[in-house]
């Protein structure tokens, strides 16, 4: 269940867009920040909201990655693997930080703060190696600056 | 129209067309995987790709490219060989070649174009996928590892069937086509997906390993379900009738067909079927010969016809053939002398033989099919027509997405109609159907809505002051809709420049008969939307030749007893011999007690059918017949499509046709030979039947002819009954469920495994009040019964409203219901 404010929202958001299917994305951003993750009674959800079949709606819950169908950690940390920031050191920062966190990519850490995700291009490529923990990016990370980051973001919840 | 080139030869096509549409219609072929002409183009599969001159550079993909003036286009060069044989290699890297197991052998696209481009290595090597096959769900087997990601099943379920039961997720290396949270499918197993499937990802699980394609005979029929005629082909191998094969020309529909007419051909070639003649012996059917049985039922129909010819009575099913129906009336109204002759327990076709009758003085409707997706506005009595004529359904499914055709629905309960996009329903209290008709058309005349044509038809000043009468506000009260909503749907109908009405029929739908018949003709009558495309009426009849069976006038003419009457006659002792012909009345009747009183009266009962059904098991003498699949013969359809039915098996057994039989009960009553083919007796028709009279067997060809009417308009006052209702009770609504027609698909295999069992379908407040849960059991009491039933909750029924199937023989419906058209029950657990 949605509080009726959140649905009133939804609600005209999808209003205001030409084709219901069009605010899809808003929507499930909407509903995964109010779950913590697009549970399936979030799916089911925004499919009644959207007018789409739940099957539509997961059509475009798997396609973005940033659209999580299983639960994360309150901190997200998206690490690009595409070809620039992968030619940076991308790929051992990746299994680094997992080392650090003690989780494997998709994993979650005991205290329920860090997932940690590949991702594709963040457009940040001159900066590489990029990551994004929620909806700030990171350039030119070194495991040392991710190590300051993350025990901020600790000290931060 | 645009002029092109494809491979040096001049295509004009229409502006719309795209390179595929023009080359085929140039009759050169374009290899394609995920292109069905029923879809929207999709571009997927890039199999299609050919060269156009005046954009070189890439090669384009055909069906998705629109054609344009002086387009050069060349479909086979070498570079595009290449190129498909490498779109082939990439497909055959993921799909398993378990072609030696896999049904889809020998009707598979990616097979034959394998072969067809000679893909006998591949450069590259990659891991097969490895996803749980779906053999949870009772007709669709998928096998997502043979998936070549067209998305043709995800798209018709989506564009035609308007369920959604499927979709990509995961796209990227790992998409794969997926149910709602990759469950079990749980749909309406209309089975469409399987039939534009190009592989063997979803297969037929009824017909699973029963032969390969190839080994097939394919023999075009007519379904024998419902009233809506769609054309099928039969797979038939030694004899028995396999499956139903797919054929995307075939029809108005192309192709579609719903579940029943797609999974429930098994009753054919059932275990089930009778095989030879019985006849009651010390209370008990024993096999006898044919000829034994013949002589006992000629004997004592010429008994009877010598003492009271009134005295013999018969009940006819309408899914006999129209040569069938043709003799039966004859034996019966002409050789015996007997106007008690009757259908479909007497009500179910008087929307035709009385309303459509006394309104425009023809029995057929004067709309049809196609009209549904050419009229603006379409007007709907009860959601049920999506449940009765399914493939119909898709017809307005069409036409609501793809025409835009504004859909209003008039009905006691939600269903799948009602959701469609911008779709508008009325949900009325049960019954009131006529009150809210005659609200609308007085609405009609206060807007000064009326055409004036329609002023000086007969009937209009008799209406008007009828109509008079009726207040708005009253039947609002009644019916609850609220006034602005009746209002505005008499504007829009009034004002919509097409709009076209349709009303189901059937055994399940006792209050569709005659007086809302009329009452829905007024409207079409005073608006003017008559006898123009995309206007009218257009009755949904409930069995594959009820519309023949109302041509033919299968019902009393000259002050016979009718169904109802009949049974009543065998109780009273007034009929001494009662003839049924593939009717069920201790099923499919209302009241059972009054059928099963009748069957014991005394009566002398013959009774031919495919199945040892419930009457039959009363009758004194069974004859076992031919089913559609053994014979020759006609249906007519809605929308008065006479279409032919061919023989795809020889007879089950000593099975005899219901036409043969009837034809030697002529000849040994009458004294005069009576035989004759199925044609000759169709010329017989053609000169006796009106409208039949241009129509030959010869002429009918692969998709039947339609025969013409002239309507003469009338206007006829009807008087809506507010209806009774009882406090504290439900209402109950009986009706058609979408897996079943009439009782014969109880014997399909398809069917039942889908829904096998009655039910009683409630809303979910009256379930939280009730105290019951999905698959609970339940009692349902009436005046005449009480029964059990399990419970189904869902969204469809408004609160106080509750409906069960007539289908059944176990927790039969009719044993609580008396043929009204709203039964006041009790509920308890």
């Amino acid at each position: 269940m949605i509080p009726t404010e959140l649905k009133r929202e939804l609600q005209n958001r999808i209003a205001a867009a030409v084709t219901p299917r069009e605010a899809a994305v808003d929507v499930m951003k909407e509903l995964q920040a109010h779950y913590g993750w697009l549970t399936d009674e979030a799916v089911g959800e925004a499919a009644g909201f959207l007018g789409l079949s739940t099957v539509q709606v997961e059509e475009l819950a798997t396609f973005y990655e940033m659209i999580y169908r299983r639960p994360v950690g309150r901190h997200v940390i998206h690490v690009c693997d595409s070809i620039s920031c992968w030619a940076m050191g991308g790929e051992s920062l990746l299994e680094k930080i997992g080392g650090t966190l003690g989780i494997e990519t998709g994993g979650i850490t005991a205290d329920g703060l860090f997932t940690l995700l590949p991702c594709c291009c963040l457009g940040n490529c001159g900066q590489a190696p990029t990551l994004m923990i929620g909806e700030t990016i990171y350039g030119k990370v070194t495991v040392e600056r991710v190590a300051e980051i993350l025990e901020q973001k600790r000290r931060d919840s | 129209m645009v002029n092109l080139t494809i491979d040096d030869k001049q295509v004009t096509v229409a502006k719309d067309a795209t390179i595929f549409d023009a080359a085929k219609a140039a009759g050169i072929r374009i290899p394609i995987l995920c292109h069905d002409k029923k879809l929207h183009p999709f571009g997927g599969c890039r199999m299609c790709l050919v060269e156009v001159e005046q954009m070189k550079g890439r090669l384009i993909p055909a069906c998705t490219t629109p054609v344009t003036e002086g387009m050069i286009v060349r479909t086979t060069t070498d570079e595009i060989m290449t190129a498909r044989k490498l779109v082939l290699e990439l497909l055959l890297l993921k799909h398993p070649l378990d072609c030696p197991v896999c049904d889809a052998a020998g009707d598979c696209d990616l097979q034959n174009l394998t072969y067809e481009y000679k893909v006998n290595a591949n450069k590259f090597t990659d891991e097969k996928f490895r996803w749980d096959i779906d053999y949870e769900n009772p007709l669709i087997e998928r096998d997502q590892n043979r998936c070549i990601h067209c998305g043709k099943c995800s798209r018709i379920c989506d564009e035609i069937v308007a369920f959604g039961a499927y979709s990509f997720v995961n796209r990227g290396i790992e998409a794969k086509i997926s149910t709602p949270f990759d469950e079990k499918l749980d749909c309406e197993y209309c089975g469409s997906c399987i039939s534009v499937c190009p592989v063997g990802a979803l297969i037929a699980k009824p017909f699973k390993f029963k032969a390969r394609w190839w080994a097939l005979n394919k023999v075009k029929s007519v379904c024998s379900y419902c009233g809506t005629g769609c054309q099928l082909t039969l797979g038939v191998k030694d004899n028995k009738v396999l499956t139903t094969v797919y054929d995307e020309d075939q029809g108005f529909h192309n192709g579609q067909l719903c579940s029943r007419g797609r999974f429930g051909y098994q009753f054919i070639n059932s275990d089930k079927r009778l095989t030879t003649p019985l006849i009651k012996k010390n209370g008990t059917l024993v096999p006898a010969s044919w000829e034994e049985a013949i002589d006992l039922v000629v004997s004592r129909l010429s008994e009877a016809k010598k003492s009271d010819p009134s005295s013999v009575a018969a009940l006819v099913t309408p899914r006999l053939t129209n040569e069938e129906l043709y003799l039966f009336r004859k034996l019966f109204k002409d050789v015996i002398g007997t106007d008690s002759i009757d259908h479909s327990a007497g009500y179910a076709h008087k929307a035709l033989t009385e309303g459509l009758k006394e309104s425009f003085g023809i029995t057929a409707s004067p709309s049809l099919i196609e009209d549904i997706q050419k009229t603006d506005l379409l007007l709907v009595l009860k959601s049920d027509a999506y449940e009765t004529h399914p493939v119909i359904g898709f017809e307005i499914n069409l036409a609501v997405k793809r025409q835009g055709v504004d859909l209003r629905i008039l009905s006691d309960k939600s269903g799948k109609l009602t959701r469609l996009p911008d779709a508008k329903k009325y949900i009325h209290k049960p019954g009131s159907e006529i009150l809210l008709v005659n609200a609308i058309a007085k609405s009609i005349l206060d807007q000064n809505l009326a055409d004036p044509a329609a002023q000086s038809l007969p009937g209009f000043d008799a209406l008007k002051s009828a109509l008079a009468a009726v207040s708005i506000e009253q039947i609002s009260a009644a019916a609850g809709v609220p006034v602005e909503a009746i209002t505005r749907l008499a504007t829009d109908y009034a004002k919509a420049g097409k709009a076209l009405i349709l009303l189901p029929i059937g055994l399940g739908y006792p209050g569709h008969g005659s007086e809302l018949t009329s009452a829905l003709a007024n409207l079409a009558i005073l608006t003017g939307k008559l006898n123009k495309e995309g206007c009218g009426i257009l009755i949904l009849g409930e069995k594959n030749n009820s519309q023949g069976a109302a041509d033919l006038a299968i019902h009393p003419t000259a002050g016979g007893r009718d169904a109802g009457a009949i049974l009543e006659g065998c109780t009273s002792g007034a009929v001494k011999v009662l003839y049924i012909a593939g009717e069920n009345p201790v099923v499919s009747y209302p009241d059972k007690a009054k059928s099963v009183k009748a069957l014991e009266s005394g009566a002398f009962v013959v009774v031919q059918d495919l199945f040892l059904t419930e009457t039959a098991q009363m009758a004194d003498v069974v004859l076992p017949v031919k089913s559609f699949a053994e014979k020759c013969g006609t249906f007519t359809s809605v929308g008065r499509n006479v279409q032919q039915i061919r023989k795809a098996i020889s007879a089950v057994g000593q099975s005899r046709s219901d036409r043969e039989i009837t034809a030697e009960l002529i000849s040994k009553l009458s004294g005069a030979a009576c035989g004759g083919s199925s044609a000759e007796i169709f010329t017989e028709i053609a000169a006796s039947t009106p409208g039949y009279s241009s129509l030959s067997t010869d002429s009918l060809g692969d998709n039947g002819v339609i025969y013409p009417v002239v309507i003469t308009p009338k206007l006829v006052p009807v008087v809506g009954v507010v209806p009774e209702t009882e406090e504290g009770k439900f209402a109950l609504l009986i009706g058609s469920s979408l897996y079943h027609c009439g009782t014969m698909s109880r014997y399909g295999e398809g069917p039942m495994l889908v829904c096998g069992e009655s039910y009683l379908e409630l809303g979910r407040t009256d379930a939280g009040k009730l105290g019951v849960s999905e698959g609970d059991t339940i009692k349902l009491k009436s005046a005449a019964g009480e029964l059990n039933l399990k419970v189904k909750v869902g969204t469809r029924m408004p609160e106080g409203v509750v409906f069960v199937p007539y289908h059944f023989e176990t927790s039969a419906i009719n044993s609580v219901t008396a043929g009204n058209p709203v039964t006041w029950v009790t509920l308890s657990r």
